[in-house]
Order: structure tokens, then sequence, then C-alpha cells
């Protein structure tokens, strides 16, 4: 009988402040955690014996979603399911394969060497073996992943995603017969990367390609669009000599103080012979307006005829060759930007703050210099 | 999209560099030649290249992380493992497999490797072990180096573990690969 009085005091007490809802009791709107544990009977309950099992578990049951509101629904919220634009995949391990497999996992088991060799932790696997297989096993689900993480389905196809079943290989070749690999997002310098790369991918006879070369994050006059660097059509095969080249390649520009740019590889399995007459640049394109791309339109307009197999990208920062990029071939003014942090976010000011210090009065006050120091 | 035909420096061709080592290229690999086209060049007009805009928004999400400056989730201090990172390396042994992530603070994994994948299964004798945890960590160091990602936090492993000789093993391996397992500090000013 007390508790309500003193509750409704309470209650009325406080009603300037605090949420309706706290003070109206009510059953929870779930289960509670933990309610399905008996805890009179302690000592029958399985203990864990171990942090690390706790730990384990412990964590899965973190990332379970719950049916109150949590801050990790609030900052990520759910993705829409992606379309899949990639190639059909190629058929699924057959019985036979599996048996391979496990017969070879069972020659490893009865090898004496291997065995001596995990015992004494002498034994090192070929990584460019490990290599291929992985490229041809799960290699495509990987590079979709990384580049998802890259933002590049985000930026070129508007959320599209597509697993990249076809490996593709490009290489930068320097004066010094050393080749610049160019993989799922590693480091390329725009020196290393001013002439046109190798480019190799596994093709069957009478199969056509596209390849492209795009930089989403480099437009200099509107974030949204995209810079066109190179553009074959119509390859057939593996021969790249007999493609045409509809844009010719440009070095890449990243301009200064701008940071890291992707600079993204793109190979299409086209079906039939394609026009690309609309998209042809004149043979040396230096006009940045022309170079202007946008790859969701240029998908759009030719995704009955083709798909995007191939993917491969690299981030580029600013060096000085890029200085020669703009002055001789663009024929420009190099641009210089400077990174310009947010500004630090104060909450609105209380005429009564409550334990702050005297540089509070300094956090809204519109000119720069503070005048309280560190008081 | 008329050319004006104004008398543009013809340097343009030379200071490119476009030549190539003349070898027969090994099986497949192609290179791409320069066309010399029979077409007239067309001058393009490059006077619009100078329009500029004064803001320019880098639209890359690793961009930021790898100029320092990105924000790391400072707070979780009252809990471990904390989430002050911009790359985090997990291992996880389990009684039958190892495998290795490199993910993101709001837990999205950007690489992996296991020994459950059959390119590495292959090649050992058991996928566990030390062994095992070792060839992991060569085969992660090179799918880490390949996608970027040159610095890594290998902070959220349980001490008493930390001195097993499998993960020692891992985290040699990686070093070794050329991973650094320490991220850089956020360059605050």
């Amino acid at each position: 009988m007390a508790a309500p009085l003193l509750l409704v005091a309470r209650c009325g007490a406080r009603r300037l402040g605090t949420a309706a809802a706290l003070c109206k009791r009510a059953a929870p709107l779930g289960p509670m955690p933990n309610e399905d544990i008996d805890v009179s009977n302690l000592e029958a309950l399985e203990k864990y014996r171990s942090f690390t099992r706790y730990f384990k578990l412990a964590e899965k049951e973190s990332r379970r979603p719950r049916w109150w509101k949590t801050y990790w629904q609030h900052t990520n919220p759910q993705p829409e399911p992606k379309t899949d634009i990639s190639l059909p995949r190629a058929k699924l391990l057959q019985a036979k394969e599996i048996k391979k497999r496990k017969k070879i996992l069972r020659e490893n088991h009865q090898n004496t060497e291997m065995e001596r060799a995990a015992r004494l932790r002498t034994v090192l696997i070929p990584l460019t073996e490990v290599r291929t297989e992985w490229e041809k096993s799960s290699g495509p689900f990987h590079k979709r992943r990384v580049a998802e993480h890259c933002g590049i389905f985000r930026d070129l196809f508007k959320g599209a995603t597509f697993i990249p079943w076809v490996t593709l290989r490009v290489e930068y070749s320097q004066e010094d017969e050393h080749l610049v690999p160019v993989y799922y997002g590693n480091m390329v310098t725009p020196s290393e990367a001013s002439g046109p790369p190798a480019v190799s991918y596994e093709a069957d006879k009478g199969s056509l390609w596209t390849l492209l070369l795009t930089n989403p994050d480099g437009h200099l006059r509107d974030t949204g669009s995209e810079y066109l660097h190179w553009l074959v059509t119509n390859i057939p095969g593996n021969d790249f000599k007999s493609g045409k080249e509809i844009c010719h390649y440009l070095p890449p520009f990243p301009a200064m103080g701008t940071g890291y740019h992707r600079f993204i590889f793109l190979l299409f399995k086209q079906d039939c012979p394609i026009d690309f007459s609309e998209d042809v640049r004149p043979m040396p394109c230096h006009s940045l307006k022309m170079r202007t791309f946008s790859t969701f339109d240029f998908y759009r307009k030719h995704e009955d005829a083709m798909t995007p197999a191939g993917l491969a990208f690299f981030q580029c920062q600013w060096d000085s060759s890029v200085t020669g990029v703009f002055h001789q071939l663009l024929n420009m003014r190099e641009p210089v930007f400077e990174f310009v942090r947010p500004p630090v976010y104060h909450p609105p000011q209380l005429k009564f703050p409550r334990h702050q210090p005297l540089r509070y009065l300094d956090r809204y006050r519109s000119t720069q210099e503070p005048t309280y120091g560190i008081y | 999209m008329y050319c004006i035909c104004s008398i543009l420096c013809i340097t343009f061709f030379f200071l490119s560099p476009w030549n190539f080592i003349c070898c027969f290229p090994p099986q497949g690999l192609c290179f791409a030649s320069t066309k010399t086209s029979l077409k007239p060049e067309t001058q393009v007009d490059t006077s619009e290249n100078e329009i500029v805009a004064p803001d320019f928004t880098n639209r890359n999400p690793r961009n930021l992380e790898q100029l320092a400056l990105a924000r790391k989730e400072r707070g979780w201090k009252t809990t471990w493992p904390k989430r002050e990172f911009w790359h985090r390396l997990r291992l996880e042994r389990t009684q039958h497999y190892v495998e290795a992530f490199v993910e993101r603070s709001n837990g999205d994994v950007v690489l992996s490797a296991s020994t459950r994948e059959w390119a590495i299964k292959k090649h050992l004798y058991s996928p566990k072990g030390v062994a095992a945890c070792k060839n992991l960590g060569r085969v992660m160091a090179q799918r880490c180096l390949e996608a970027g990602i040159n610095f890594v936090n290998f902070k959220a492993v349980i001490p008493w573990e930390y001195r097993c000789e499998s993960i020692q093993e891992f985290e040699k391996a990686m070093q070794e690969g050329g991973v650094v397992l320490r991220e850089p500090r956020r360059i605050y000013k």
C-alpha cells in the first residue's frame, strides 16, 4: 500500500522531465534474457568450466537479433536483397569430384612424410598453387565480398552485385622488367600505371569481351559520376589487339589532397557483337567532359547483350607523375585540395550547464579565439 | 559535341610512355598496343577541363582509413574486446578446423581464410594444429596484401591463449608475410 503512494508521489514530482512510459509499469513486451534458465538449483546446471567456451557463446549471443531496439540496429540498417547480375554459375560439385577429394585426403593421411612434416612443423604449402586453386573455387566469392566493402557495387551498379567468375589478371609492366599486379584493392602508384597494362583471362574461342577501366572517385565537378580511363570492346577471345579501342588509355590522375581513389577494371562477356558507336570517343580524348561516364547507364544500355564476368581494382594516390598528366595531357592547371574536418558536434547550449568548465562558453562563441584557455 | 580545330601540342603522344618490351607474350598474355589511327586526329576541346568544383567528395569508403583520418569506435572501454580499430584479425581454432577472419568494427567480414577451403586443405596433413595455423598465416598474409590491408589489429586474443605455439606461429607467419599487426594511430589534428 505504501509502494503505490510513493510511486505516485515520485511520478508527480518528476513529471516535468522523465518519459511518461517509465512511470507506467507494465509487463515486458517480450521474453527477458536468461528467463529460460532455472536458477533455483544452480548445482544441477551445466557449467562452462573454461573462459573460451563462455566467450564463444557470449559472442554468438550478443549478435542475435533482439526484440528491443538496439544500438546495432540503429547503426546497421538492414540491407535490401541485392540483384545478382553475374554469369550463370558453373555446375556445382558432382559426386565424382567429392569422391576424388576424399581420396586425396585419405592419401594425405596415409602419407608418412606429410605426417612427419606436420608433426615437426616444417610443412610449407605452395602458395602459388593454393592461389590458383582458390581462384577456381572460393576466389570469386571472396572478391565479391571485398568489392562490396570497397563500395564498388554501390557506386557503379547502384547495389546490384555480381560474382566475378572469370579470373582477370592485370599487370602493369615497368621499365626494369618488373610487373606490378592489380588484385582486389592493392596500392598502385600513378607512375607505375602510366601505360596500359597487360590483361589476360581465360576465354573460349569465339567469345567476345569488353574491358572497361573507370574511376568512380576522381570526378572534379560531380561526385556522382565517374571518369572513363579505358574502353576496349568486341575483343575476340584472348586476342586483345583485335578488340576495338573505343576510348584510349588515360593514366590515373588522382588530385593532390583527395586521398585514395579506386580504379576498377570490369570485364564483360558479350553474347554477340555489340555496336558501341554512341560511346565512341575521339582518338586522343583529353577532354574531361567527354570522359565523364556512368557505368550504370552504360550497362543499362547494353545489359541484354553483356554480363559482368571479371573484376580487378586498385587504390591510387597522388604522386609527381599526376602533375605531368594534368599539365601535358589534360592541358589544365593542377587542382590541389585540402582535407576539411567536419565541425565538432556540441549539444544545444544550456543556460545552466552542470559540471562544465568555463571553456563551455568558448564552444558556443561564434568567433574563433577561445578566451578562457584551459579553464 | 563538335571539335574545335585548334593548334594543340603535338607532344601529347610523345610524353606518355607507350613503349613495350618486345617479347613473345606467354600463354594467354597479350599487350595492348597503341593504335596508329588512320582517321584524322580530331582536336578535342580541353578548355572546359579547367572548371573544377571547389568542393570534392571522395566516395571511397577505404579512403579515410587509409589516410588514418577515419574514426575508430572509441567507446566499449568497460568491455573486452575493444572496438577501436579499422580492421581486426581474429583467429578461431575449433576442434576440427582453424579459421582466420579480417573484419571491421561493425562485424562485417572483409577477408577470410580457413582450413576448410579445399585449396588449403589438400596440402595439409591435418586441418588443425600448429602446422595448419602457420600455413594459414602465410595464406592470410598474402590475401591481406592483395586486398590492400596492410595494418590489422591483433589484440582480441585471450592472454593465456596468446602464448600457445599455434597462435605464436600464426602471428609470426603474418608478420613475415608483410602485414603489420598494429594499426597506426588516428590523426587528430
